[in-house]
């Protein structure tokens, strides 16, 4: 049996009650999309996140600030596990082949803690030069991934 | 009704920012293989001693002072894997009536043949050298009677020749280490924690599991109290700060008077780190505001003056304290999560030593890391991910506010 996808206001109403921070502007009912916006400290600094989501689509995640750090000429690339444009990335949480997201799933349990992983895993990239949270690039095998560098 | 609750301390790996200075100050330590040497050397030096002829039966106590004794024992300055250990040795009655210079040469002389790389007479002391970089400084003195337990007078001579500059000094170094340890009580959860990542990182995984338990109130040169943390933190930072000085620096025994001080029940690492450095800068104000020089004495020998070689003036002492101010800035700016983390680190390299922090953030990210892709993070409501420890994973059962992680595979392009 396939899960019931999740409506725009239960996504609404599971975000307000695990994550109260994060203030959901531009609720669309009728395009079955929000936008939330809100700060979280996982490690060491604070980061303002952005949420887009419409129902349908996959939910797109942003670091709006401080500007996200980039390591030129490291062997995880500038920036890693994100989508370009370079210029305006979106965080890269979870590998669709592994269907690990789905619209029956709430954005509160999957996507804003798979976003706090991503930011601690990128504060010590940044402090290490090392990605040791696992994961695949695209044009990756899946048995190179989860592989700590 | 009121219930006292014997504060145990908080854990240091709780939380990140105290999570990388506790993982610097590891990376400091007299580690465990050179912990163990260090007790049965000190020992062997007093077996030594007593089977000459000049110290034969006059050896009223051999005690370690310093650093050594209150736990607080790191890497020397401008090294990080060598370390200064601190004897002293009460001398009995045919000691008495000589002078300084004399008492360090026969102590000299009955060290010169002990196994070591090098012996060599210093102004205080005898310093033996050991292959593994240790050295034993051994500080005869003879006991002032009728005063307070182990109060005593210390040798203060150049050599080679006597000099009108030769004297003996008062000190009450074994007194200060009970004030010291008043001040600064077990504190269980952190030390423990602390002990058994001290164990862990040496490879010694087994006798973590199985010394975990078991650290003792009197348990030697292991680290008990976050004040003490936060003091080798303090050290390691003028260490770095004054490491291409080629003068006297703030010492350690003045900067262990302020931990004293400074100590309180349940206060995190960093705000320790601060409030202990404020409290310096604090008396370094008010000194020089009245042109004077900082005056520090053992709490429980005035006589003992922990400031007679440093400051030799207000600069010096002023130079001092904008060192503090500007770690204390660095610090509030972490705490309040304000740096990003590349700033974070070139700060914490600047202020102590770029390899000790490679190592713990290369220690916490392997740690975190895992723990990400085995799912063993919790994050807190407010947005905070919690770290794998053994704290963290009872966390859930006592507080709602805490979530359990999904699996996941970060995904993505490198751009």
């Amino acid at each position: 049996m396939t899960a019931a996808i999740l409506s725009i206001d239960e996504q609404v109403a599971a975000m307000r009650a695990a994550w109260p921070q994060f203030s959901a502007r531009r609720i669309d009912r009728r395009a079955q999309s929000a936008r939330w916006v809100g700060s979280v400290r996982p490690q060491y600094a604070s980061y303002s996140l952005e949420i887009r989501y419409e129902v349908g689509s996959l939910p797109e995640v942003r670091v709006l600030s401080p500007d996200l750090v980039r390591l030129p000429g490291n062997s995880e690339g500038q920036l890693p596990h994100v989508y370009p444009p370079a210029e305006d990335p979106t965080l890269c949480l979870f590998d669709p082949r592994e269907r690990e997201w789905t619209a029956a799933m709430t954005i509160a349990s999957t996507t804003v803690p798979w976003a706090l992983d991503w930011l601690a895993c990128y504060e010590l990239w940044v402090m290490t030069g090392r990605w040791t949270g696992g994961g695949r690039h695209a044009g990756q095998d899946i048995g190179e991934a989860r592989v700590t560098t | 009704m009121n219930i006292q609750l014997t504060p145990t301390g908080l854990n240091p790996f709780d939380d990140p920012l105290d999570r990388i200075l506790a993982e610097i100050a590891l990376s400091i330590q007299l580690p465990p293989s050179l912990h163990d040497k260090a007790k049965s050397r000190y020992e062997a030096v007093r077996r030594h001693l007593e089977t000459t002829t000049a110290f034969f039966d006059q050896i009223e106590h051999f005690y370690p002072q310093g650093s050594m004794a209150i736990d607080a024992t790191i890497s020397t300055r401008g090294t990080d894997d060598e370390y200064d250990l601190d004897i002293v040795s009460q001398l009995g009655g045919r000691f008495r009536g000589m002078a300084p210079l004399e008492i360090l040469t026969e102590l000299e002389a009955a060290l010169a043949d002990y196994p070591v790389q090098r012996v060599l007479r210093q102004t205080r002391c005898v310093t033996l050298f050991y292959a593994d970089k240790m050295h034993l400084d051994v500080t005869p003195s003879l006991r002032v009677y009728a005063t307070l337990d182990r109060e005593s007078l210390i040798t203060h001579a150049k050599g080679p020749r006597r000099s009108a500059d030769d004297r003996f000094v008062d000190m009450n170094a074994y007194g200060f280490v009970q004030w010291y340890a008043s001040r600064t009580p077990l504190e269980l959860r952190m030390a423990k924690e602390f002990h058994r990542r001290w164990l862990d990182h040496a490879g010694l995984a087994a006798r973590a599991d199985a010394d975990v338990d078991d650290v003792p109130d009197q348990c030697d040169f292991i680290v008990k109290n976050t004040a003490t943390l936060a003091l080798q933190l303090l050290k390691r930072f003028r260490n770095i700060r004054y490491s291409s000085y080629t003068g006297r620096i703030p010492p350690s025994v003045m900067l262990s008077y302020y931990a004293g001080l400074a100590a309180q029940p349940n206060m995190s690492l960093s705000a320790m780190l601060v409030r202990l450095a404020s409290w310096i800068i604090r008396d370094i104000e008010q000194a020089s505001l009245y042109r004077r020089l900082l005056h520090v004495a053992n709490p429980i020998c005035e006589t003992d003056v922990f400031t007679d070689r440093w400051p030799e003036s207000i600069a010096q002492q002023d130079e001092f304290a904008g060192h503090l101010r500007e770690l204390i800035r660095s610090l509030e700016v972490m705490r309040k999560g304000e740096m990003c983390p590349d700033t974070m680190m070139d700060t914490l390299r600047r202020s102590f030593g770029e390899r000790v922090v490679t190592r713990a953030a290369n220690q916490i990210a392997t740690e975190i890391g895992g723990g990400i892709q085995q799912s063993r993070q919790l994050y807190t409501r407010r947005g905070g991910l919690l770290l794998p420890s053994a704290t963290a994973v009872a966390a859930p059962i006592v507080n709602p506010a805490v979530s359990v992680a999904r699996p996941h595979t970060f995904f993505g392009r490198k751009i």
